[in-house]
């Protein structure tokens, strides 16, 4: 036994498990680790949350393996799953109808949420106000976004009721099925899609009105630059980035499309309103195809990967173009 | 007035529940359950005995009354984990696969049975039921059998919620109705026996907004059916009008025979005389509008004819009948399916920690003094569906004699949707392709040729030798009640 020179008598193992954390310590400590630490964490969390998932998602994609049987039933079956998830007819139907929302919706939204920021960037008065005002739906939980709108579709709910003035003038039955005609539904969907996301678009849009360089306008306004040249041939340009942006995260937020489905039509009638991400939902948690609906996410993932990719390097161009007109 | 009528209803709900120990003590199967979990509890040596369930939020306002009831019994504390009913059956999958152990009952419907048995999530209740001896008489067939998965018991049901059709009592009763029906059919107006009789009462008893028809003036429009036509709830329905099981002792499909086809367009059809967006409607949307006055017939779960008489908005109370389901004639004979639609049963998870107390809840609970509880429980959804509760005072002055009688004779012709593994797809499948032809979009014949694909599909996908062995031990038992 030796003493410690604090007075403590400390066993000889415990001297040299010290003695390792303290070299330990050091090394830590060194300049050449220490910097490093930080990305061993962050690679770390990288691995377990998204790398260990990812690479067990692959592996149940090529397992035969539905829910209602005990994974240790499961068998591997190569590229079956892919194979089937390809000849699929409603997999490729739902996705053209993902393709369809999401354009539609966004390209509404996109409209709508420019005007709407235009108006309010040139608003005097009440600007708080109108801005909070049209940020609200987007604050709302999706949940309850889609029981008002299932009560606002019923047939002779107060959409209909409002509508029907101008409907009954040009002979169109007051009463349309918003929820249960596969037309209808649709629209029902994209509608309920873009009052509430448009708020997305409003705020990157008003943040880029914001960030205009005043000396350029006023600039083009003492040449004796109109107000609409002023906005085509200034503004717009300049504000391209922002559209790009507002483009690509609605673009791969509409293409994740869910909620209003599921709230609203439970992708029916029939299969009018099914997007790719109900198809999933429902090849997995109500149908317990769990392999299936792993080969079906990871081919849409490399269907969106492509998309994602030419929106960063959009995004990017212009940003250049910008920075470079400057 | 009002205030006085909630405190009789208070007063009324608590002698109910403090006259319940009494009652279970004359009730054997719910005093050996009591006891059993007494010597359960004693035997593990128990100290904090608790049970956990995944309730359907449906029965989040009533089931705590019993949960309380069964903890001043026997010690047992429980935790109540509330979920949509649509949400349930993915949970039960997830716990499969996850085996947590966090929940000791599963609530659900009867067909979610299927693939948690196949995922060894849920627990066999045979030797349970053998040794503490629960009490299925009075159950009708049908739904009795329906507790069996492949030849074991792995759920208890404590409701019947097979279909019924409820009709307005004042204008079936009609004298001027009466008599032109009479004459346009030469038919007495009764309740309907067979699907074309209740589709030509839906087409007769149809009037617009202001019209006055048979003396009645008709302040809105007047439809003449209501059922469930929206997706996740026709394939509940279409079992009322298919004639025979959906499959051969192979698993062929019959969907699309000319039975098949048949049924397919009889279903189509029905929606001519509903409301038209009546493929977007469930329950919050039908229940209202039949208490609202505006259709003469629904097809439904029996709770429509309560909802028809206790909403306050309804202005049908007192007029409503019950009738029994509808039926086809096959070989000169009337033969009446009612589907058991939806119905709640409990069910012991494989990775409860007290698996044995679970059960002995679920017998508690199901047992005949209690289940009849539970029925006329008023803010409950449970359904009369064993012939006990035709004398029980709560349950006739809840639903009404006449609906209670009829439900209890319903019951004999009561039928199970579909056991087998991945029934929910095999529904799916059925809904998907009914909306089409709904929407005319593709033709019965192509619905059924579709129908038929997919469903092989599945049967193929799942294992054909074990789906036939399944369905086969089903039918033969009794739980479709047509046999081969």
């Amino acid at each position: 036994m030796a003493e410690t020179t604090t007075g403590f008598r400390i066993a000889s193992g415990e001297r040299r498990q010290l003695g390792a954390l303290a070299r330990l310590g050091k090394w830590l400590a060194s300049e050449r680790v220490f910097r490093l630490i930080p990305f061993v964490l962050v690679e770390g969390l990288f691995i377990v949350t998204i790398l260990i998932p990812f690479l067990l998602t692959i592996w149940i994609s090529l397992l035969k393996w539905r829910a209602n049987r005990p994974f240790e039933t499961a068998v591997f079956s190569g590229l079956d799953n892919y194979v089937g998830v390809l000849e699929n007819d409603q997999f490729w139907s739902s996705i053209g109808r993902t393709f369809y929302f999401a354009g539609v919706a966004v390209a509404l939204e996109l409209l709508i949420g420019f005007f709407l920021a235009m108006m309010v960037t040139n608003c005097t008065r009440s600007k708080k106000l109108y801005t909070t005002i049209f940020l609200v739906p987007m604050m709302i939980v999706p949940i309850v976004v889609g029981y008002n709108f299932s009560m606002i579709y019923i047939d002779s709910g107060p959409l209909n009721q409002l509508l029907s003035p101008f409907l009954e003038r040009f002979g169109i039955d007051p009463r349309i099925r918003w929820l249960s005609h596969p037309v209808a539904a649709q629209w029902a969907i994209i509608i309920a899609d873009v009052w509430q996301w448009t708020s997305l678009t409003f705020l990157i849009f008003l943040s880029g009105f914001a960030s205009l360089p005043k000396q350029l306008i006023n600039a083009a306004r003492v040449m004796g630059a109109s107000p609409s040249q002023i906005f085509w041939r200034v503004q717009l340009p300049l504000l391209k980035p922002a559209i790009a942006i507002a483009v690509v995260i609605r673009s791969m937020e509409a293409l994740k499309m869910f909620d209003p489905v599921v709230l609203l039509t439970f992708g029916g009638p029939g299969t009018s309103t099914q997007t790719v991400a109900y198809f999933l939902w429902e090849q997995v948690w109500q149908f317990n195809k769990f392999s299936f609906g792993a080969a079906a996410s990871i081919l849409l993932l490399i269907l969106f990967s492509f998309l994602i990719f030419a929106g960063i390097f959009t995004i990017i161009k212009q940003r250049n173009a910008v920075a470079g007109g400057h | 007035m009002i205030r006085a009528l909630s405190l009789l209803a208070g007063l009324s709900l608590a002698a109910v529940i403090a006259a319940a120990p009494a009652q279970a003590q004359q009730d054997p199967v719910a005093q050996r359950a009591v006891e059993g979990a007494k010597a359960y509890i004693k035997d593990k040596n128990l100290t904090n005995p608790k049970l956990t369930i995944l309730l359907s939020s449906l029965y989040n306002n009533s089931f705590p009354d019993f949960t309380r009831k069964w903890e001043e019994l026997t010690g047992v504390k429980f935790e109540i984990v509330p979920l949509g009913y649509t949400d349930i059956p993915a949970k039960v999958m997830q716990e499969g696969v996850s085996k947590t152990g966090v929940y000791d009952i599963f609530n659900d419907f009867p067909y979610t049975m299927p693939d948690a048995a196949g995922a060894k999530v849920i627990l066999p209740m045979d030797d349970w039921v053998a040794k503490y001896k629960p009490d299925f008489s009075g159950i009708a067939d049908g739904l009795k059998f329906q507790q069996y998965y492949d030849g074991k018991i792995m759920n208890m049901v404590n409701d019947g919620d097979h279909l019924l059709l409820a009709v307005r009592k004042d204008l079936l009763e009609n004298a001027q109705a009466q008599a032109e029906y009479k004459q346009k059919f030469n038919k007495d107006l009764a309740c309907p026996d067979t699907m074309q009789e209740w589709k030509r009462q839906a087409e007769f008893f149809k009037a617009k907004a202001g019209e006055t028809r048979w003396g009645v003036k008709f302040e809105k429009d007047l439809y003449g059916a209501l059922g469930y036509r929206s997706i996740n709830f026709s394939y509940r329905h279409f079992p009322a009008y298919m004639k025979g099981l959906p499959f051969d002792k192979d698993m062929k499909p019959r969907i699309a025979t000319p039975n098949g086809i048949q049924a397919i367009k009889d279903f189509a059809a029905s929606v001519d005389d509903m409301p038209k967006d009546i493929q977007g409607w469930g329950t919050p949307q039908i229940y209202p509008f039949w208490a609202s006055g505006q259709a003469y017939s629904a097809m439904s779960f029996p709770s429509i004819i309560g909802f028809g008489s206790s909403n306050p908005q309804s202005v049908i109370k007192g007029q409503q009948i019950a009738c029994l389901i509808p039926g086809q004639t096959i070989d000169g004979q009337l033969v009446r399916r009612a589907p058991q639609a939806a119905g709640t049963g409990y069910m012991v998870s494989a990775y409860s920690k007290n698996p044995e107390l679970a059960y002995l809840f679920i017998q508690w609970f199901t047992s005949p003094s209690i289940g009849d509880e539970a029925v006329a429980h008023s803010k409950g959804f449970w359904d009369p569906f064993r012939q006990s509760n035709l004398t029980d005072k709560a349950i006739l002055d809840r639903f009404g004699e006449q609906m209670v009688k009829t439900t209890i004779e319903n019951s004999k012709y009561a039928a199970s949707l579909l056991l087998i593994e991945g029934n929910y797809e095999y529904f799916n499948i059925l809904d998907k392709n009914l909306a089409d032809v709904m929407n005319k979009n593709i033709s019965a014949e192509e619905a059924g040729k579709r129908i038929e694909a997919g469903w092989n599909k599945v049967t193929n996908d799942i294992g054909l030798a074990n789906q036939q062995r399944v369905w086969r031990k089903g039918v033969e038992q009794g739980i479709y009640l047509d046999k081969f």
